[in-house]
């Protein structure tokens, strides 16, 4: 209950942000004291005191936001009065209220630059085109809100470690609900999407710490979230990986899975489970994807072996021109421009990379020319390096030979003299 | 007449060989070509040096990558460069050595006086010579060489601020560094040396090595042609073992030093690992003062003491060649215990 006797101070958190005037609605930094908390704080009901410890913590109050901001009521009020519904106040934020609250201040973009000019705007609107705003603002008390995520009085900013929508965490924040199967159930939607990134390419690079790694709002989005499917699966994935979805774009399979509504990239490298490409997904080997599809297809078959065998000559030219230079460096010789003439070749690779998604089996061929110029260009510094270092020995030698004719020419002067000296006498 | 012949008599060969005939050294001990050897290290660096300097650009951006060509793609580049490299080391070596004989054979004594003053002052160029050569390459390597050693500067009592900015040329290391670096390595410092060296080698030239009261009978030979052939051996050996090591024992330049991000760490060179020891072990007051300046400060003043050797210690006692032996121990010792 509210100690009603005690004095709480006149001034307190900032009002909500219905006021023309945004600078009035931060108490001034002298007037930090959050009265809400300074009664909650001393409460021994611990649902009411809890979210008052809780609040120390939350980025809001670094941000000078008080319980007001989301609860309204009045904090000038040392009685019960401060709760009552004449100030508007708000105990429990219903589900769907949440997102209206949080986007009061979040879709604000005055009072956010006044508040923290790094901030975006937008977020609400955003979440209420997504699939999870949908189904808050239907009712559905499972689909998440605002809070779901970034948690309520505890509320750390995203770029906290702490916070469970920092990039480090968000994976985990997604699979606590969609690897729920119960919670999922209701949804008809599969629940190991976590357990499959995490052994994916992107999950181990990821994983690995690698930064540019996507996670689940990669290329679900984070407010907007809504799966991609496999009509626009490919600009999810061309977000990052533009030139291959071009690329792609170009081939004969773009016109047929959209025909056959097959899910794009996804057909061949799979989605959550991605696995790093191989140059074995093409061909006519067992570890073929296009034998999936095309095991009968004579001409579809010949393509691929066609790509293959390429892909394969540019693999094993380029590993001529990585093991020359390191056999080079183990035997201690330095291959000026080796380590230029080796990025043309991984540069020349990931053109091909980029290339195989074409099916053109000439394009793929022209590039694979650019490997064999890297390569040579790669093998000839090595040799010359070898060359070089031939040279410098020879010469070693050839000195070698001539200080040994001078020691020896010197030693004979040396004894000859002191053979004269001892003649000489004393 | 031969053309030898007629050489000869323009020059006037025989009052030369005649002169230096006149001369007498000791017959025995390897000891008395270390300063021979020293000269001839020194001829080696100018050589070799000027013809790096023909491929070199001393400027931040182009430093480290005119160094990379010239190991990597100039002919015989990387054995002229190994061939300096090696040189500049074993002359500092050969310095030491040599200022390490003096002491312990007591040449310092009178009428030694001026030669050994003149020495001290050429040890300091030539680690001016080292040090500053050591930055040119502006690799990790040259930059943490370059920060570290100019770090200790700071300490010397007195003048620490304005040497520490002096050797950086500016409060941090930079292209100011290098091109400082660069200046002194091939202008100054040589300048400096050719006008110490001359003095030194005069007067050794005046003055002949004052043999030990034991080694006052010691046989001896003529410098020339006697004790000079025998000085050709050494030198031959010495460019062999310069060789060698450049063909066998490669100097690599290492990646090129980025400013933006300095590598943190590393050591300085060897030759002022000592410095780098005394500096970590420092306490941080002492008797008052800075720890690091006070320790520092004894070091100058140990310097002083042995730059005024001849004039502290005249008739050269064995207290002094004992202090030598103690002083090169402890060199050693700090040196170890400054790697990681």
């Amino acid at each position: 209950m509210l100690p009603s006797a005690q004095a709480v101070p006149s001034t307190g958190s900032a009002a909500p942000p219905s006021s023309a005037s945004v600078a009035s609605r931060l108490p001034s930094p002298t007037e930090a004291t959050n009265t809400c908390a300074s009664c909650h704080s001393t409460l021994t009901d611990a649902t009411l005191r809890t979210p008052a410890k809780e609040f120390l913590h939350s980025a809001h109050r670094d941000e000078r936001i008080g319980c007001v901001g989301c609860h309204k009521g009045d904090p000038r009020d040392p009685t019960v009065g401060a709760h009552s519904p004449s100030t508007g106040f708000i105990p429990h934020p219903t589900h769907a209220e949440v997102p209206r609250i949080c986007g009061g201040c979040h879709s604000d973009a005055a009072f956010i630059r006044l508040i923290n000019g790094r901030l975006s705007v937008g977020q609400a609107a955003l979440f209420n085109l997504s699939l999870h705003g949908k189904l808050t603002s239907a009712g559905d008390p499972a689909a998440p809100d605002c809070s779901t995520c970034h948690g309520k009085h505890d509320l750390e900013p995203p770029s906290s470690p702490l916070s469970p929508v920092n990039r480090a965490n968000v994976a985990k924040l997604c699979s606590g609900c969609h690897a729920d199967k119960e919670r999922m159930s209701k949804y008809d939607i599969r629940t190991d999407q976590f357990e499959k990134w995490q052994k994916s390419a992107h999950g181990q690079a990821f994983l690995a710490g690698n930064q540019n790694a996507p996670t689940c709002t990669g290329c679900h989005g984070a407010h907007a979230s809504t799966p991609p499917d496999a009509a626009s699966v490919a600009h999810a994935c061309g977000r990052c990986h533009e030139q291959e979805m071009q690329l792609f774009e170009q081939s004969p399979h773009s016109q047929g899975f959209r025909k056959r509504g097959l899910a794009q990239c996804v057909a061949c490298h799979g989605n959550h489970d991605v696995a790093r490409a191989s140059a074995l997904m093409v061909g006519v080997g067992p570890d073929s994807t296009c034998m999936k599809c095309h095991s009968h297809d004579d001409k579809p078959r010949q393509v691929a072996s066609d790509i293959s065998d390429l892909l394969r000559d540019a693999r094993e030219r380029a590993a001529e021109a990585r093991g020359a230079v390191a056999g080079a460096t183990a035997a201690g010789l330095r291959v000026a421009g080796a380590d230029y003439a080796l990025d043309q070749v991984s540069t020349a690779e990931q053109k091909v990379r980029g290339v195989v998604h074409t099916l053109d089996p000439a394009r793929v061929q022209a590039v694979v020319a650019d490997i064999d110029s890297a390569v040579d260009a790669t093998l000839t510094l090595v040799s010359n390096a070898e060359e070089a270092r031939s040279r410098e020995r020879r010469g070693y030698y050839v000195a070698l030979a001539l200080a040994g004719l001078l020691l020896v020419t010197l030693a004979l002067k040396t004894v000859q003299l002191d053979r004269r000296r001892r003649q000489a006498g004393p | 007449m031969s053309v030898a012949g007629w050489l000869a008599d323009r020059v006037g060969w025989k009052g030369i060989e005649a002169s230096l005939a006149a001369h007498r050294a000791s017959r025995r001990g390897f000891m008395f070509h270390v300063g021979g050897i020293t000269l001839f290290l020194l001829v080696v660096q100018v050589v070799s040096g000027i013809l790096l300097a023909i491929y070199y650009r001393p400027d931040a951006d182009h430093a480290h990558a005119s160094v990379e060509r010239i190991v990597g793609e100039i002919p015989y580049g990387n054995l002229v460069r190994g061939v300096h490299v090696w040189a500049a080391d074993l002359f500092v070596v050969s310095l030491l050595i040599h200022l390490f004989t003096v002491v312990v054979r007591r040449s310092f004594r009178a009428p030694h006086e001026l030669t050994w003053v003149s020495g001290i002052a050429l040890l300091l160029v030539g680690l001016g010579q080292a040090f500053t050569g050591a930055v040119l390459p502006w690799s990790e390597k040259a930059y943490t060489d370059a920060r570290v050693g100019s770090e200790f500067a700071r300490y010397v009592p007195l003048v620490g601020d304005w040497l520490h900015r002096f050797m950086r040329g500016g409060e941090d290391v930079d292209s100011e560094t290098l091109a400082h670096a660069f200046g002194f390595h091939v202008a100054v410092l040589p300048a400096a040396m050719t006008l110490l060296l001359g003095t030194h080698l005069f007067l050794v030239s005046r003055r002949p090595v004052t043999p030990l009261p034991q080694a006052a009978t010691a046989p001896t030979i003529p410098l020339y042609p006697d004790f000079l052939v025998r000085l050709g051996v050494a030198l031959t050996g010495t460019m062999v073992l310069i060789l060698s090591l450049a063909i066998f024992w490669e100097r690599p330049v290492g990646p090129s030093a980025d400013p933006r991000t300095p590598p943190s760490g590393g050591l300085p060179p060897w030759y002022l690992l000592p410095a780098h020891a005394i500096l970590r072990a420092a306490p941080k007051e002492l008797l008052g003062i800075d720890g690091p300046t006070f320790l520092f400060g004894a070091a100058c003043v140990f310097g002083l003491i042995l730059l005024a050797l001849p004039f502290i210690d005249r008739r050269g006692s064995r207290l002094t060649v004992w202090l030598a032996w103690i002083a090169l121990l402890a060199l050693i010792l700090l040196s170890f215990r400054a790697l990681p």
